[in-house]
């Protein structure tokens, strides 16, 4: 037996050979089908898909009025590939993950956001038009704006990337103000129909600190009335306790913090 | 957390606002709560000493709560008929409930599942170097079109066997591939294994499922109770194709499969050895809606071929060459007749 083990694919051929050979007395039924759909051919390895980074831009020049579609294809590297390498996979690369990367690195709390992730059909893209930055069923987020910059890189004439970078942004942060105020209203609105929202996170708080401070006080009321047993026994008569607390308020103080 | 520190620092001017919030668990304390009708109660005491001098509380939070739930019922019956009915647009039981047909396969669809994505680009076995479109973040992305006509041709293959009659069985053995399972085999009348494959079923059945019963049917599927009695010393009955969706853990099971001349389809990710199945299916066995998707359009294709069993069986046809009741009553070891077996005997030596 060699290193690479083919019985699974050879499955037709040992069937009809043990047929021949008289092992098995029927064919099973099985090779009728794997014969008239042969396996994949394995161990064959292909040149694997090569990737290149292709950038499209409109450009005008003064000859024609129309401007001219250009396609920008990134230089190949000059040294050759190792010939052990010529079968690898190649890297992926989009233009818009360059793009991507500008954004969150300006924005990293985008990446804080919820999005979904989820797709049904995984036909979302159909509904999409990057023209506007809104779009029906998605929610703006950071990948809206990258994919309008990119949007605007592929059809605008002389658009450069950073003043793509600046349309989209602005279209951005202007949606994301309105979706500040749209919320304020509609917490409002709940209000005046009926919504009630619970104690906020504040309002908790300060409960669970009024709770303390309750407790507080029947201690330290406690504890004063013990200091002024401890006044009284210490005098004899309540009168002169009560006039030596008046005299020297500053030393019950001390002396309520060494008990406390 | 940090989302909704973030959400705080966006809008500040809702921070006003009184909202509802969801009360994290350090906020629920089991402790008894202090009256504080108490401290009211008590007159205040008139003492010189300053720490006697401590802070009413004046509020009385029963009445204001009676009165706010007074006021939201009001509203509510005021607006009760206003506001939208909210639907799911995602239902996840779908894959299960509904499998989609093996003409339905689509490479959004296949997306969307997530069965493009391989394992990390270090554990890659180079064997499946023509299955891989490319490298993604580190990660072998698997080519959709490739997965697409493995998998047809992979349900093709299952509905062929399902129409000639063919015994198939369904392995998957991760967690949570179940389900999935279970419903393939039965869109496929076929039989499933999702917990361990027991090492010698095949090789060694008569001891491992010798005790199961068995039965024989007619081409219609029915039941013949008069061959009970042949079917004692049989051997345990060997499946005609396997599917197996997680062909990693299950090394034995295709070993055996091998051994027994059994033909297999798997699934077979970035880093399986893809000479392990007959037939497989490159595509990601790590995702469970991947492998659900798979496992239902294999399913699919079985209750394909069982129909057309069935329906060709009633016209009196059959794409298999059918078993004689003589035949059926051979001895399975040395292909006699049970009565004949002492005079053919001695030819045998």
């Amino acid at each position: 037996m060699g290193k690479i083990n083919l019985t699974a694919l050879r499955v037709r051929q040992t069937a009809l050979n043990q047929f021949a050979a008289g092992k098995i007395k029927k064919l099973p039924q099985w090779v009728e089908v794997v014969g008239d759909i042969p396996p994949a051919e394995a161990l064959i390895r292909n040149r694997t898909p090569q990737h290149q980074l292709v950038r499209q831009r409109l450009q005008t020049s003064p000859d024609s009025s129309k401007p001219q579609v250009v396609f920008e294809v990134q230089e190949k590297r000059r040294k050759s590939k190792k010939p052990s390498r010529l079968f690898k996979p190649v890297e992926l690369r989009y233009e818009e993950d360059q793009l991507r990367t500008d954004f969150f690195r300006d924005h990293p709390w985008e990446l804080a956001r919820p999005r979904v992730v989820l797709e049904s059909s995984g036909k979302d893209f159909e509904f999409h038009d990057w023209s506007r930055i809104q779009q029906p069923g998605r929610k703006l987020d950071g990948e809206s704006v990258v994919q309008r910059q990119l949007w605007l890189l592929n059809n605008v004439p002389d658009m450069t990337k950073s003043n793509a970078y600046d349309i989209a942004r602005r279209e951005f942060y202007k949606l994301r103000l309105k979706e500040d105020i749209q919320r304020r209203v509609a917490a409002e609105e709940a209000q005046a129909t009926g919504a009630t929202f619970g104690p906020s996170y504040l309002e908790i708080g300060m409960e669970l600190e009024s709770e303390q401070h309750e407790k507080w006080k029947t201690w330290a009321r406690l504890e004063a009335q013990v200091l002024d047993q401890r006044v009284v026994a210490m005098s004899g008569a309540p009168e002169i306790a009560m006039e030596s607390e008046a005299e020297r308020p500053a030393d019950i103080a001390q002396e309520t913090e060494e008990s406390a | 957390m940090i989302v909704r520190r973030f959400g705080v620092r966006q809008s500040r001017q809702l921070l006003a606002l009184n909202r509802r919030s969801p009360i994290s668990s350090r906020f629920l304390s089991t402790e008894t709560q202090i009256p504080v009708d108490t401290a009211q109660k008590e007159a205040p005491v008139s003492s010189p000493n300053p720490l006697h001098e401590v802070v009413q509380a004046t509020q009385n939070p029963r009445s204001l709560a009676q009165k706010q739930f007074k006021k939201q019922e009001q509203q509510r019956s005021k607006f009760n008929k206003l506001g939208s009915a909210v639907t799911d647009s995602h239902d996840p039981e779908g894959l299960l409930k509904n499998p989609p047909r093996p003409s339905d396969i689509t490479l959004e669809l296949l997306l969307a599942s997530g069965t493009h994505l391989g394992h990390s680009t270090s554990r890659w076995n180079p064997q499946n170097s023509r299955y891989i479109y490319g490298i993604r973040e580190g990660v072998h992305i698997i080519s959709l079109d490739v997965t697409a006509a493995y998998l047809r041709r992979a349900a093709k293959v299952v509905e062929e066997v399902a129409a000639r009659g063919g015994i198939i069985l369904f392995a998957g053995t991760r967690k949570g591939q179940k389900r999935s399972i279970v419903r393939a085999a039965e869109l496929a009348g076929a039989y499933h294994i999702f917990e361990r494959w027991i090492p010698g079923s095949l090789t060694n059945g008569q001891q491992i499922l010798g005790h199961c019963a068995t039965k024989v049917v007619n081409a219609l599927d029915e039941e013949l109770p008069e061959f009970k009695a042949d079917l004692a010393d049989r051997p345990s009955v060997k499946p005609d194709l396997v599917i197996c969706l997680n062909p990693l853990e299950n090394v034995v099971l295709l070993h055996e499969c091998g051994l027994h001349n059994v033909p297999t389809i798997g699934i077979i990710d970035t880093d399986a050895d893809p000479t392990r199945v007959t037939y497989p299916i490159p595509a990601n066995d790590d995702s469970l809606r991947g492998t659900n998707l798979i496992a239902g359009i294999l399913g699919r294709a079985g209750e394909a071929g069982q129909k057309r069993r069935i329906e060709m069986a009633r016209e009196g046809k059959t794409l298999y060459k059918p078993v004689t009741a003589s035949e059926l009553r051979l001895d399975p070891f040395t292909g006699v007749l049970p009565g004949a077996e002492q005079t053919k005997g001695p030819k045998r030596d």
